[in-house]
Parts: C-alpha cells; structure tokens; sequence
C-alpha cells in the first residue's frame, strides 16, 4: 500500500510517519502517539488504534495480543467544556473530582 | 442538580443491556439504563434481515421489531432510561460520569453491567477518508433507520455474511452493488448465496484506490492482478467487529486477547464479572457474537449482579445460570464458546483463583 | 435521496420540515438524524479536515469517529450523526476550528 496513506483520520498521520516512529523505537500505541500526534484528534484513537496496533504488530513481527491498546483518557467522548464545568460545586463539595484510573494492564 | 443513585446501572441500550435491564427490573432491582443514541436497540434498530438463533423465550423475528417487543416488555418495568446521556468518565468515589450535551452529573450504583457492544474495525486504503467511503453499518443505518440511499453505485470491500446481508438490502432498495471484494479465500457457501441474488463477488482482490473531488467518485480494485475501475458514489468497508473498551479501561479492568473474541476485550470470570469488582461486560463488548449469544450474556451478567446484591436465592440463581450458561453453549458459534470458556479460565489463572468445578465441566463439554 | 416505500420497513416519518446548510434551504423528514437530512439531499461532505483540509463526511454514523462534525445553529462541532434535525436549523459545515471565544457569554 502507498505509504502515503492516512492511518489517523483526524490529526491525518500516515503509513509512512507510523512506519518511521516504529524505526526509532515505538512498540505500543501511545509510543505511536507521543512520537506522531496519531490517536491525538477529535476521536481518540477510536478509530486507527486497531489499524496502528496491526502496523507495530506486523513490522515488529508481534503477536497482535501483545500490542497494548491506547490509554484511554477522560472524557471519552467529545465534551463542551461548559458541560463539563456545569456542576463542578456540587463534585468539589462531593470531593468527587473527575480523576483518571490506574494504568490499564493486558 | 439530582444526586442520583440506583441498584443497577446499565451503559448501552442494545440488546444485551435491555435484556440484562429486563431481568435485573423484573427481580426487584431499580434500573438505569445510559445510552448516547436518541432512541434503545443498538445496532438492532436496522437489522431488517430475521434473527433465527433467538433464545427460547423470543419469537424468531427481525431485529428492528425486537426492539419493540423489548419496549412492551420495559415499559411497566421499574427502569429509567437516560437517552442522550453519555458516559464520559468516572468519579473519585467510583461514580460514573455522564452528559447529555448540558451538564455532567454523577451515577452512583451498586452494581454496573456494561454493555457498550462493538466498533466496526476500519480498513485503509488511498482515499478512505473521501465523503461516500463508510462502514458497512453506517449504510445500513441510512438505509433502514434514516431511509435515506446512501449511493446508487457501490462497491463492498470485505466479503462476510454481515457485508452480503447489507449488500442484499441495499440492493433490493436500488442499490447496484457492482461488486463485493474478497480479500483471499471465501466460504464457498456464501458465495452461491451470493451468486443466487446476482451480486458479483470478486476473489483475490484488493482496493488500490478511492477518488474524487469532493467525495467518493471512482475506485480502482486489484483483482487477481489486473486492474479494474469502476464509477461509484458509495464504498463500504465491511470489516469484523471488536468489543469496544473505553468503559473498561477507564475503570481500571484488565484486557485480554482472543482472536475468536474480535481482538482485546476486558477479562471476566463466568459470573462475566471484570476484574473490577462489581463491574460486569454483557453482548459483544465480552466477546464478538450472535444475536443469541447477546442477549444470554446480558441475562447472566444481570443474574449475577441480581444475586451478589442478595435479592436472589442461591438455588434459585444456580439453575438459571447453569441453564443459560448450558443455552450460551447451543446457540454462540463453537469457536466463540471455546475461546470463552479458555478466556475464563486463564482469568481464574491469571488470578490464581481455583476454578469453579461447573466451568471445568463446560471445558470439558466442548 | 430519500426513500419513499421501504421492502420491508413501514415508513416511520410522518413530516417533512425544512432546514438551511450553508444558506441553502433543503427538506428533510422530522426523525432523521442531520447527516441522514444532509445525505438525503446528495450533501457528503460535511466539512474539512484540520491540517490538510481534505473533504470529510458520514463514516461510523455511530458517534465514535468524528468525521461528521458540523455547525448548528451557531455551535461548532456538534455529531451530525447523533443529532436529530429540527424545523428551521441552520447548519454549517465544519471548515475550521472555532475562534476562542471572548468569554462573555
């Protein structure tokens, strides 16, 4: 396949930049992600995580099982910041501040 | 702003969390149900083609008026249904956290079933991202939801019984399907089913391109080696399906690997709870299956949560389970069962926990 | 287009409304989603992506892969996919990132 093709739809990172991240060292997803912006965009990484995962996984002759996923972070979905600050009394007097989980593990 | 509390909250309003809601409400337990879709039913909502492998106590009918049967069977129920609304993150305090578009509220729950069922995987090529290339399901959700054409020329790339099913239906709306792209080697089955109902599937072939100005006009395809271009305004990528893990990941449960699950999926003991204690997967988010296989995994995920919650008997809670479990056997595809079971007894494992003598005998069963 | 008999399904949509994009006013059916009113009446693209500006529309219809993002009534970035139209919306499509807002409002 043309190299030039887009992987990432939203932040547009192609074959080749995947490719390239892979030659300086990444081995996971979010290596991917830190080197290139992929996974970054308005999705977050719904779409291209299982396409990335398969690239690392063919060009670092891995069992794809062995490819950890994205790290997930909140919010997981497109959020208006006005939605988000709506309540944030009621969740600073709750001490129940929005706070990411702990690394998730395969 | 309403604080609000439930015995069991629900994310996903498909067919394996309103089943798992239907069992959960009618034992006594006070239901939510979140889902970010307008109206319940999932993906079931444009199933237009007749779901045969049903459990026992559902007619053989189409997926659309199982959502119905669903609604008259909810409606008296004690269950609030919380459309719009989507899960975004998770409290300090382990409460869920959703919007709806306004504001983000708490849900505090007692026991959590998710059911977020699956994602269309993607396929790439130059010019996937044109306007007019979409997964197969989005067509279908043009087609049957929205009763909108999604194109008049098309091409499918994938060849599986889902792909040709949509194929078929878009066809028998004006549809022409110039071609279904099979990558390698096919089930010889599918394609005189194919053949019968005078759509075109081509082996050994590829997509090269997709092009156009503004959207989707032209495609060119390799098949066996030689080139063919063909005129389109509709491409649909009839990929497989993967269980979809934001929910999981962000609450800290831990993710397998199972080819024959469609891929990572969060790791569950037969109670089909996570690692997460009082965290439970239901439908395609445990493992890509059937219609059937969905709805059971939502009624056992629900009977678990039922009974660690006390509102059931022991006896009572045991018989269900082994028979819906022995039903999951019958009516889940053999290769979907087996890697379940085995990825039940690695999480045991995993865990260095004994396994439960009735999952050893359903090892052994298949 | 718009379908009118259904092989299988019963026709649902009970009224036609009206709607602009980009100006233009179009019909769609009171029930349908916007990027179904838009797809209806042969509108694809929906906007442009960030860095290089390439068409996108319509491609999980799921609100998951965010192609579908357009201007309602003013507020950028709203799931034409997950969004039912209204009688009298007007939609833009999504060609650049919002300006920062003064913070008035």
């Amino acid at each position: 396949m043309e190299k030039s093709t887009i992987v990432c739809r939203c932040e547009e990172i192609n074959i080749d930049e995947i490719e390239i991240a892979i030659k300086n060292g990444a081995q996971e997803f979010d290596d991917i992600k830190r080197l290139t912006r992929c996974g970054m965009g308005t999705c977050q990484s719904k779409i291209c995580m299982n396409l990335v995962r398969k690239i690392i996984s063919e060009k670092l002759n891995k069992p794809l099982g062995e490819i950890a996923p994205s790290k997930m972070r909140m919010p997981l979905k497109v959020t208006r910041l006005s939605a988000l600050t709506k309540n944030i009394d009621l969740c600073i007097e709750e001490k129940a501040t929005l706070e990411e989980g702990e690394q998730t593990s395969v | 702003m309403v604080k609000i509390k439930t015995d069991i909250l629900i994310i996903g309003s498909g067919p394996a969390g309103l089943n798992a809601a239907y069992t959960a409400a009618s034992h006594g337990a006070n239901v939510i149900i979140v889902d970010e879709a307008i109206t319940i039913g999932g993906q079931l909502k444009q199933q237009t083609q007749i779901l045969n492998n049903l459990p026992g106590e559902f007619n053989s009918q189409r997926g659309f008026s199982l959502v119905d049967d669903f609604y008259e069977r909810l409606k008296s129920l004690p269950i609030t249904f919380l459309l719009r609304h989507t899960m975004i993150g998770i409290y300090k305090n382990n409460s869920i956290g959703v919007t709806n578009g306004k504001e983000t509220f708490p849900i505090t729950y007692k026991k959590l079933i998710i059911a977020t069922g699956a994602a269309e995987e993607a396929t790439i090529f130059p010019g996937w991202t044109l306007p007019g290339v979409m997964t197969i399901g989005a067509a279908q959700i043009l087609l049957n939801r929205e009763h909108v054409l999604p194109g008049n020329e098309a091409i499918i790339l994938g060849f599986n019984e889902f792909s040709l099913e949509v194929g078929k239906q878009l066809e028998s709306c004006g549809v022409n399907i110039k071609a279904i792209v099979a990558k390698g080697n096919y089930d010889v089955e599918l394609f005189h089913e194919a053949k019968n109902v005078g759509i075109r599937v081509v082996s050994n072939a590829t997509i090269i391109s997709a092009t156009g100005v503004n959207e989707v006009e032209k495609v060119v395809l390799n098949i066996d080696g030689i080139e063919e271009e063909h005129m389109v305004d509709l491409v649909c990528i009839g990929n497989r399906l993967s269980p979809i893990l934001e929910a999981f990941e962000i609450l800290s449960c831990q993710l397998a690997y199972q080819e024959d699950l469609g891929g990572l999926f969060p790791k569950y003991y037969n109670s089909l709870e996570t690692t997460n204690t009082s965290v439970y997967v239901a439908g395609n988010a445990a493992g890509i299956t059937n219609i059937g296989g969905i709805l059971i995994t939502g009624e056992i995920a629900a009977w678990n949560a039922l009974y660690s919650l006390e509102l059931l008997e022991y006896s009572q809670f045991k018989n269900r389970s082994r028979a819906l479990w022995e039903q999951l056997y019958r009516i889940e595809e053999s290769q979907v069962f087996k890697a379940r079971i085995a990825a039940i007894k690695e999480t045991y494992k995993d865990e260095s926990l004994a396994l439960p003598p009735f999952v050893e005998l359903l090892l052994e069963e298949c | 287009m718009h379908i009118n008999e259904h092989p299988i399904m019963n026709n649902h949509f009970n009224k036609d409304i009206t709607f602009t994009y980009q100006g233009q006013t179009f019909i769609a059916r009171e029930g349908q989603t916007l990027a179904a009113a838009l797809f209806a009446n042969g509108i694809k693209k929906l906007g442009v992506s960030r860095k290089f500006h390439k068409p996108r529309g319509l491609f999980c219809a799921n609100g998951r892969c965010t192609s579908c993002f357009v201007t309602v009534n003013g507020l950028d970035h709203v799931l034409s996919c997950m969004t039912l139209v209204e009688e009298g919306m007007v939609i833009e499509a999504n060609n650049s990132d919002p300006t920062v807002r003064s913070g008035q409002n």
